[in-house]
Protein backbone atom coordinates (compact mmCIF):
# COMPACT_ATOMS: atom_id res chain seq x y z
CA UNK A 1 0.00 0.00 0.00
CA UNK A 2 2.91 2.70 0.98
CA UNK A 3 4.69 1.35 -2.13
CA UNK A 4 1.82 2.56 -4.21
CA UNK A 5 1.11 5.76 -2.78
CA UNK A 6 5.01 6.70 -2.93
CA UNK A 7 4.67 5.88 -6.96
CA UNK A 8 2.07 8.19 -7.21
CA UNK A 9 3.72 10.57 -5.36
CA UNK A 10 6.79 10.45 -7.62
CA UNK A 11 4.33 10.80 -10.56
CA UNK A 12 2.54 13.36 -9.21
CA UNK A 13 6.21 15.54 -8.51
CA UNK A 14 7.36 14.61 -12.08
CA UNK A 15 4.15 15.56 -13.47
CA UNK A 16 4.23 18.89 -11.35
CA UNK A 17 7.61 19.46 -12.18
CA UNK A 18 6.99 19.15 -15.95
CA UNK A 19 3.70 21.19 -15.63
CA UNK A 20 5.95 24.03 -14.36
CA UNK A 21 8.59 23.84 -16.59
CA UNK A 22 5.91 24.35 -19.96
CA UNK A 23 4.29 26.83 -17.66
CA UNK A 24 7.05 29.22 -17.33
CA UNK A 25 9.17 27.80 -20.36
CA UNK A 26 11.26 31.13 -22.09
CA UNK A 27 10.15 32.12 -25.56
CA UNK A 28 12.21 29.97 -28.21
CA UNK A 29 16.08 31.29 -28.11
CA UNK A 30 15.73 33.14 -31.28
CA UNK A 31 19.59 33.92 -31.66
CA UNK A 32 20.32 30.09 -30.99
CA UNK A 33 17.90 29.32 -33.55
CA UNK A 34 18.52 27.38 -36.98
CA UNK A 35 17.24 29.29 -39.95
CA UNK A 36 14.83 28.13 -42.38
CA UNK A 37 15.89 29.99 -45.39
CA UNK A 38 17.97 33.33 -46.26
CA UNK A 39 16.13 35.70 -49.01
CA UNK A 40 16.56 39.18 -50.02
CA UNK A 41 14.17 41.55 -49.04
CA UNK A 42 13.30 43.50 -52.24
CA UNK A 43 12.68 39.40 -53.25
CA UNK A 44 10.55 38.60 -50.08
CA UNK A 45 8.47 41.60 -50.46
CA UNK A 46 8.03 40.74 -54.48
CA UNK A 47 6.98 36.85 -53.59
CA UNK A 48 3.90 38.12 -50.65
CA UNK A 49 2.56 40.75 -53.32
CA UNK A 50 2.23 38.43 -56.28
CA UNK A 51 0.47 35.09 -54.10
CA UNK A 52 0.18 36.30 -50.26
CA UNK A 53 -1.29 32.65 -49.79
CA UNK A 54 1.91 30.96 -51.47
CA UNK A 55 3.74 32.73 -49.50
CA UNK A 56 2.50 32.08 -45.89
CA UNK A 57 2.63 28.91 -46.72
CA UNK A 58 5.95 29.17 -47.87
CA UNK A 59 7.75 31.35 -44.90
CA UNK A 60 4.57 31.82 -42.31
CA UNK A 61 6.20 30.69 -38.93
CA UNK A 62 9.49 30.15 -40.69
CA UNK A 63 13.19 31.12 -38.94
CA UNK A 64 13.64 33.83 -41.95
CA UNK A 65 17.33 35.50 -42.43
CA UNK A 66 16.51 38.70 -44.45
CA UNK A 67 18.86 41.22 -46.11
CA UNK A 68 18.65 44.62 -47.56
CA UNK A 69 19.21 48.43 -46.56
CA UNK A 70 17.91 50.50 -43.80
CA UNK A 71 15.38 52.75 -45.17
CA UNK A 72 13.66 53.89 -41.88
CA UNK A 73 13.99 52.60 -38.20
CA UNK A 74 10.91 53.54 -35.52
CA UNK A 75 11.19 53.30 -31.90
CA UNK A 76 7.90 53.29 -30.25
CA UNK A 77 6.91 51.69 -26.82
CA UNK A 78 10.07 49.58 -26.17
CA UNK A 79 9.49 48.41 -29.68
CA UNK A 80 12.09 48.62 -32.35
CA UNK A 81 11.37 48.20 -36.11
CA UNK A 82 13.76 48.66 -39.06
CA UNK A 83 11.98 48.87 -42.32
CA UNK A 84 14.14 47.39 -45.26
CA UNK A 85 13.88 49.05 -49.01
CA UNK A 86 12.21 47.27 -51.29
CA UNK A 87 11.90 49.98 -53.73
CA UNK A 88 8.40 50.25 -52.99
CA UNK A 89 6.35 52.45 -50.96
CA UNK A 90 6.14 49.60 -48.45
CA UNK A 91 8.95 46.70 -47.61
CA UNK A 92 9.74 44.59 -45.21
CA UNK A 93 9.44 45.43 -41.50
CA UNK A 94 11.94 43.99 -39.09
CA UNK A 95 10.68 43.97 -35.72
CA UNK A 96 13.04 43.76 -32.98
CA UNK A 97 12.58 40.70 -30.39
CA UNK A 98 11.53 42.34 -27.16
CA UNK A 99 12.88 38.95 -25.45
CA UNK A 100 16.79 39.21 -26.80
CA UNK A 101 19.49 41.97 -26.42
CA UNK A 102 20.62 43.78 -28.81
CA UNK A 103 23.88 45.00 -29.02
CA UNK A 104 22.63 48.00 -30.97
CA UNK A 105 18.92 49.61 -31.85
CA UNK A 106 20.47 52.11 -34.28
CA UNK A 107 20.83 51.38 -37.69
CA UNK A 108 21.94 53.82 -39.83
CA UNK A 109 19.88 54.27 -43.33
CA UNK A 110 21.35 53.24 -46.57
CA UNK A 111 23.34 50.29 -44.22
CA UNK A 112 22.90 46.60 -45.50
CA UNK A 113 22.16 44.66 -42.85
CA UNK A 114 20.59 41.29 -42.49
CA UNK A 115 17.57 39.92 -39.53
CA UNK A 116 16.53 36.01 -38.36
CA UNK A 117 13.37 36.42 -37.45
CA UNK A 118 9.98 35.07 -37.47
CA UNK A 119 7.78 35.75 -40.11
CA UNK A 120 4.30 36.62 -39.35
CA UNK A 121 2.61 37.35 -42.31
CA UNK A 122 1.79 40.35 -44.87
CA UNK A 123 0.50 43.65 -43.40
CA UNK A 124 1.26 46.14 -46.43
CA UNK A 125 4.85 45.22 -45.35
CA UNK A 126 6.31 41.57 -44.51
CA UNK A 127 6.58 41.84 -41.22
CA UNK A 128 9.14 38.97 -39.42
CA UNK A 129 8.85 39.61 -35.56
CA UNK A 130 11.10 38.54 -33.03
CA UNK A 131 14.25 39.62 -34.80
CA UNK A 132 17.85 39.88 -34.15
CA UNK A 133 20.79 41.17 -36.16
CA UNK A 134 22.92 38.71 -37.85
CA UNK A 135 26.29 39.05 -39.60
CA UNK B 1 -4.30 90.99 -63.82
CA UNK B 2 -7.84 90.33 -62.99
CA UNK B 3 -7.98 86.77 -64.85
CA UNK B 4 -4.58 85.95 -62.36
CA UNK B 5 -5.80 86.78 -59.55
CA UNK B 6 -9.17 84.81 -60.36
CA UNK B 7 -6.89 81.48 -61.09
CA UNK B 8 -5.08 82.13 -57.92
CA UNK B 9 -8.25 81.83 -55.58
CA UNK B 10 -9.69 79.09 -57.19
CA UNK B 11 -6.07 77.22 -56.62
CA UNK B 12 -6.48 78.46 -53.31
CA UNK B 13 -9.71 77.14 -52.89
CA UNK B 14 -9.14 73.54 -54.66
CA UNK B 15 -5.89 73.64 -52.12
CA UNK B 16 -8.07 74.27 -48.86
CA UNK B 17 -10.75 71.78 -49.94
CA UNK B 18 -8.43 69.23 -50.73
CA UNK B 19 -6.58 69.74 -47.53
CA UNK B 20 -9.72 69.78 -44.98
CA UNK B 21 -11.51 67.11 -46.40
CA UNK B 22 -10.03 64.19 -48.99
CA UNK B 23 -7.43 62.77 -46.80
CA UNK B 24 -6.21 59.61 -46.16
CA UNK B 25 -4.36 58.68 -42.81
CA UNK B 26 -2.23 55.65 -42.04
CA UNK B 27 -0.18 53.77 -39.23
CA UNK B 28 1.14 50.43 -39.12
CA UNK B 29 2.38 50.76 -35.64
CA UNK B 30 -1.35 50.64 -34.01
CA UNK B 31 -1.36 48.82 -30.92
CA UNK B 32 -4.13 46.16 -30.42
CA UNK B 33 -4.33 45.06 -26.65
CA UNK B 34 -6.53 42.47 -25.29
CA UNK B 35 -7.18 40.78 -22.14
CA UNK B 36 -8.90 38.15 -20.42
CA UNK B 37 -9.41 37.67 -16.50
CA UNK B 38 -10.55 34.84 -14.84
CA UNK B 39 -10.05 33.95 -10.98
CA UNK B 40 -8.13 31.13 -12.31
CA UNK B 41 -5.78 33.15 -14.74
CA UNK B 42 -4.63 36.48 -16.36
CA UNK B 43 -4.36 36.21 -19.80
CA UNK B 44 -2.74 39.48 -21.66
CA UNK B 45 -1.48 39.81 -25.19
CA UNK B 46 -0.46 43.33 -26.98
CA UNK B 47 0.35 43.68 -30.82
CA UNK B 48 2.20 46.99 -31.39
CA UNK B 49 2.65 46.27 -35.34
CA UNK B 50 -1.53 46.97 -36.24
CA UNK B 51 -2.29 48.86 -39.34
CA UNK B 52 -5.33 51.59 -39.65
CA UNK B 53 -6.28 52.77 -42.34
CA UNK B 54 -8.60 56.40 -42.59
CA UNK B 55 -10.35 58.32 -45.63
CA UNK B 56 -11.54 61.05 -43.55
CA UNK B 57 -13.61 62.34 -46.36
CA UNK B 58 -15.63 59.21 -46.58
CA UNK B 59 -15.17 57.93 -42.56
CA UNK B 60 -14.23 54.52 -44.54
CA UNK B 61 -11.52 52.58 -41.72
CA UNK B 62 -9.58 49.60 -42.13
CA UNK B 63 -7.74 47.49 -39.71
CA UNK B 64 -5.67 44.58 -40.39
CA UNK B 65 -3.35 42.70 -37.53
CA UNK B 66 -1.43 39.70 -37.95
CA UNK B 67 -2.21 37.00 -35.36
CA UNK B 68 1.54 35.77 -35.19
CA UNK B 69 2.28 39.53 -33.75
CA UNK B 70 0.38 38.85 -30.70
CA UNK B 71 3.05 39.23 -27.45
CA UNK B 72 2.20 36.94 -24.63
CA UNK B 73 4.81 36.97 -21.73
CA UNK B 74 4.57 32.90 -21.48
CA UNK B 75 5.93 31.10 -24.47
CA UNK B 76 3.21 28.33 -23.66
CA UNK B 77 0.35 30.56 -23.92
CA UNK B 78 1.52 32.02 -27.04
CA UNK B 79 2.10 28.77 -28.46
CA UNK B 80 -1.66 27.83 -27.71
CA UNK B 81 -3.12 31.07 -28.91
CA UNK B 82 -1.37 30.49 -32.01
CA UNK B 83 -1.74 26.52 -32.44
CA UNK B 84 -5.12 26.39 -30.69
CA UNK B 85 -7.00 28.68 -30.97
CA UNK B 86 -6.73 31.20 -33.40
CA UNK B 87 -4.71 28.39 -35.49
CA UNK B 88 -3.08 31.50 -37.22
CA UNK B 89 -1.44 29.45 -39.66
CA UNK B 90 -4.23 29.25 -40.97
CA UNK B 91 -5.96 32.58 -40.23
CA UNK B 92 -2.52 34.73 -40.35
CA UNK B 93 -5.04 37.90 -39.44
CA UNK B 94 -7.62 39.73 -38.24
CA UNK B 95 -9.55 42.74 -40.17
CA UNK B 96 -11.94 45.80 -39.70
CA UNK B 97 -13.30 46.88 -42.35
CA UNK B 98 -16.33 49.74 -42.34
CA UNK B 99 -16.79 53.11 -41.55
CA UNK B 100 -17.90 56.06 -38.86
CA UNK B 101 -21.49 56.13 -38.64
CA UNK B 102 -21.56 59.67 -37.03
CA UNK B 103 -19.03 61.58 -39.72
CA UNK B 104 -20.66 64.78 -39.77
CA UNK B 105 -19.95 65.39 -36.29
CA UNK B 106 -15.98 65.02 -36.51
CA UNK B 107 -14.38 67.95 -37.72
CA UNK B 108 -10.99 66.79 -39.14
CA UNK B 109 -9.78 70.32 -39.97
CA UNK B 110 -10.35 70.96 -36.11
CA UNK B 111 -7.80 69.71 -33.33
CA UNK B 112 -10.30 68.35 -30.57
CA UNK B 113 -11.49 64.90 -29.31
CA UNK B 114 -14.95 63.65 -30.67
CA UNK B 115 -16.56 60.54 -30.20
CA UNK B 116 -17.14 58.35 -32.84
CA UNK B 117 -19.63 55.00 -33.54
CA UNK B 118 -17.91 52.59 -35.81
CA UNK B 119 -19.77 49.85 -37.93
CA UNK B 120 -18.59 47.10 -40.01
CA UNK B 121 -17.30 43.89 -40.65
CA UNK B 122 -14.68 42.29 -37.85
CA UNK B 123 -12.94 38.82 -39.55
CA UNK B 124 -10.90 36.61 -37.01
CA UNK B 125 -10.65 33.28 -37.11
CA UNK B 126 -12.25 32.84 -40.64
CA UNK B 127 -15.37 34.02 -39.29
CA UNK B 128 -17.10 37.67 -40.19
CA UNK B 129 -18.95 38.93 -37.97
CA UNK B 130 -21.23 42.64 -37.96
CA UNK B 131 -20.18 44.59 -35.36
CA UNK B 132 -20.56 47.76 -33.80
CA UNK B 133 -18.39 49.79 -31.41
CA UNK B 134 -18.01 53.10 -29.64
CA UNK B 135 -14.77 54.88 -30.05
CA UNK B 136 -12.45 58.17 -29.64
CA UNK B 137 -11.18 60.24 -32.12
CA UNK B 138 -8.87 63.06 -31.44
CA UNK B 139 -7.39 65.33 -33.87
CA UNK B 140 -4.41 67.05 -33.09
CA UNK B 141 -1.54 68.66 -35.02
CA UNK B 142 -2.36 66.99 -37.90
CA UNK B 143 -2.68 63.56 -36.79
CA UNK B 144 -5.77 61.45 -35.91
CA UNK B 145 -5.84 59.49 -33.42
CA UNK B 146 -8.26 56.19 -33.06
CA UNK B 147 -9.03 54.88 -29.36
CA UNK B 148 -11.26 52.20 -28.86
CA UNK B 149 -12.30 49.51 -26.20
CA UNK B 150 -14.73 46.99 -26.98
CA UNK B 151 -15.19 43.21 -25.86
CA UNK B 152 -15.54 40.22 -28.19
CA UNK B 153 -16.41 36.50 -27.60
CA UNK B 154 -14.67 33.80 -28.60
CA UNK B 155 -17.45 31.56 -29.08
CA UNK B 156 -18.68 34.29 -32.24
CA UNK B 157 -15.58 33.64 -34.23
CA UNK B 158 -15.49 29.86 -33.54
CA UNK B 159 -13.09 30.13 -31.39
CA UNK B 160 -13.24 27.05 -29.43
CA UNK B 161 -12.27 26.58 -25.85
CA UNK B 162 -11.76 23.55 -24.29
CA UNK B 163 -13.87 21.69 -21.46
CA UNK B 164 -10.45 21.63 -19.34
CA UNK B 165 -9.48 25.49 -19.53
CA UNK B 166 -13.81 26.73 -19.88
CA UNK B 167 -12.68 28.70 -16.68
CA UNK B 168 -9.27 29.92 -17.26
CA UNK B 169 -10.51 31.86 -20.17
CA UNK B 170 -13.20 34.73 -19.82
CA UNK B 171 -16.49 34.48 -22.09
CA UNK B 172 -16.22 38.05 -23.00
CA UNK B 173 -12.35 39.12 -24.37
CA UNK B 174 -12.07 42.89 -23.27
CA UNK B 175 -9.77 44.66 -26.81
CA UNK B 176 -8.21 47.75 -26.57
CA UNK B 177 -6.78 49.26 -30.04
CA UNK B 178 -5.07 52.60 -30.36
CA UNK B 179 -3.75 54.14 -33.21
CA UNK B 180 -1.42 57.60 -33.95
CA UNK B 181 -2.51 58.16 -37.81
CA UNK B 182 -0.61 60.41 -40.14
CA UNK B 183 -1.68 61.86 -43.71
CA UNK B 184 -0.39 59.34 -46.36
Amino acid sequence: MKKILLVLLALALVGGSVGYYLWNKPHENIRSAKTDMAIDAAQLFQEYNVDETASNAKYLEKTIAVSGKVKEVTKEEGSVKVALETGNEFGVLCVLDEFSSHPRTDFPVGETVTFKGKCSGLNFDVQIDRCVEVK
Amino acid sequence: MRKLLFLFLFLAALFLANTAAAQKFFTRDAKVKFNSDTPMEKIEAVNKSASCLLDTQSGKMAWKVLMKGFQFEKALMQEHFNENYVESSQYPNATFEGEIVNLKDINFSQDGKYNAITKGKMTIHGVTKDVEMPGVIKVSGGTVTLNSNFTLVCADYDIKIPAVVRDNIAKEIKVMVEGVLKPK
